[in-house]
């Protein structure tokens, strides 16, 4: 895991307070987006949670004594959600999928692989994919992959088998 | 004396008034006449000089400058005009040249200053896309300073604000600044931070604190300045321009 290249607005204080001016808000949001899919990129989180998001050094900078308000990151989530790089696990909009990829970005790349690799028109783990050394995807939050999946599914690409044991679930590419 | 009166006196000293006239628009057109005569042997002499040291005053920064400085002491601008026999030192198009990637610069960096650029971040950003060549570095401030003067010509969306000793912003976007305004940003300078509050200019100025606050919410308005709430004081204003991290960012890395 390489180090999370934090831009110039992580130690510009501002940048933790939601700009009343629009054009500078959407600067500000701009900005978030690429720091946020660089952090979650680097540190291979796959779902923030609102709540415990004060925790996260991403949007806590204790050096500056700064954090971004749970507005903010409402505000900052739901841009994400609009660029397809975000999506609420539910209705409360608590927990929410971040991809560095969007969903159809990670199919293709998904699918790439199994062709590149042999995997078409055979059955491999969820465990195995997620563990294949040296990829952009190793290490991704199951859920994820699962979603990833269930787009290559509708796609007639491939076919998920579900067990309880959610590593234990397989996939068939076609 | 015996009084005169009647007709022909007046006529007489009307006769004698227009002889003054005449004597005086006499003399002055000689002094005139004089004058551009001088005038004419300095233009002379000083187009010599320019094209004999025209190398040097295209090459060597300090020179430029001297020779800049001596033409407007006695009120000569060498940009005033491309014609002439000045366009053939092509100091002219030195100068717009540099105007056109002044331009540029301040384009480039709109994005994270809102059109705010410090002189010094204007010139190092310059000079790095400017060819490595010798020649092509030596930009001085004042070289800076003359083609950005020149872009004022495209109305108030360009403009130079003196903010400390030697030390000045350059405005890219329409919307001219107040004196209130640019006293903002010069006590913003002056502290050597990037921020400013309204307590700190009720205290450094005098001002009211709506005054304060009138000017701040402008700055904000504009995109010049960054609000935060955060600070345990009172709310701070940010001004990327000024913020040491923002003015040494690359694009990529942001």
């Amino acid at each position: 895991m390489s180090e999370v290249q934090w831009p110039w607005q992580y130690n510009f204080p501002p940048f933790f307070t939601l700009q009343p001016n629009e054009e500078t808000r959407k600067k500000q949001l701009e900005a978030w987006r690429d720091l946020i899919l660089e952090y979650v990129k680097k540190t291979k989180t796959g779902i923030v949670d609102v709540q415990e998001a004060d925790t996260m050094p991403l949007f806590c900078n204790a050096a500056i004594s700064r954090k971004l308000s749970p507005e903010g990151i409402q505000a900052v989530l739901e841009m994400l959600h609009q660029k397809g790089n975000a999506e609420p696990v539910d209705k409360t909009k608590v927990r929410w999928y971040i991809y560095w990829h969007t969903l159809s970005e990670w199919a293709d790349i998904m699918y790439q692989h199994a062709q590149e690799n042999g995997l078409v028109n055979s059955v491999c783990t969820l465990y195995e994919l997620i563990n294949t050394p040296d990829k952009e995807f190793t290490g991704l939050n199951e859920e994820i992959m699962i979603k990833i999946l269930e787009r290559l599914q509708k796609d007639e690409k491939a076919e998920l088998i579900l067990s309880d044991d959610r590593s234990g679930s397989g996939v068939k590419f076609f | 004396m015996k009084r005169r009166v009647g007709v022909g006196a007046i006529h007489k000293q009307k006769l004698e008034q227009e002889k003054y006239k005449d004597k005086g628009s006499s003399i002055q057109e000689n002094q005139l006449e004089q004058l551009s005569q001088h005038l004419n042997t300095f233009r002379d002499k000083l187009e010599s000089f320019a094209s004999e040291y025209k190398n040097d005053i295209k090459k060597n920064a300090q020179f430029r400058r001297h020779f800049q400085e001596m033409c407007a002491s006695i009120g000569v601008d060498p940009l005033a005009s491309r014609k002439g026999f000045w366009s053939m030192l092509g100091m002219g198009d030195f100068y717009y040249e540099l105007s056109v990637q002044i331009v540029e610069v301040c384009l480039a960096t709109n994005y994270k200053n809102g059109g705010l650029i410090s002189l010094d971040e204007l010139r190092t950003r310059l000079i790095r896309s400017r060819g490595k060549s010798q020649q092509h570095q030596e930009i001085t401030n004042e070289d800076l300073l003359a083609a950005a003067k020149k872009l004022k010509v495209f109305g108030n969306g360009f403009s130079i604000i003196p903010i400390r000793r030697g030390q000045f912003l350059v405005q890219s976007v329409p919307g001219e600044l107040s004196l209130d305004h640019s006293q903002v940003l010069q006590q913003v300078a002056d502290k050597n931070q990037a921020y400013i509050s309204v307590s700190i200019l009720e205290n450094e100025l005098n001002w009211t604190s709506e005054r304060a606050q009138r000017a701040l919410d402008f700055m904000v308005q504009e995109g010049y300045a960054w609000f935060d709430s955060q600070s345990p004081v009172e709310h701070l204003y940010w001004f990327p321009s000024l913020f040491t991290e923002c003015m040494n960012a690359d694009k990529d890395s942001s």
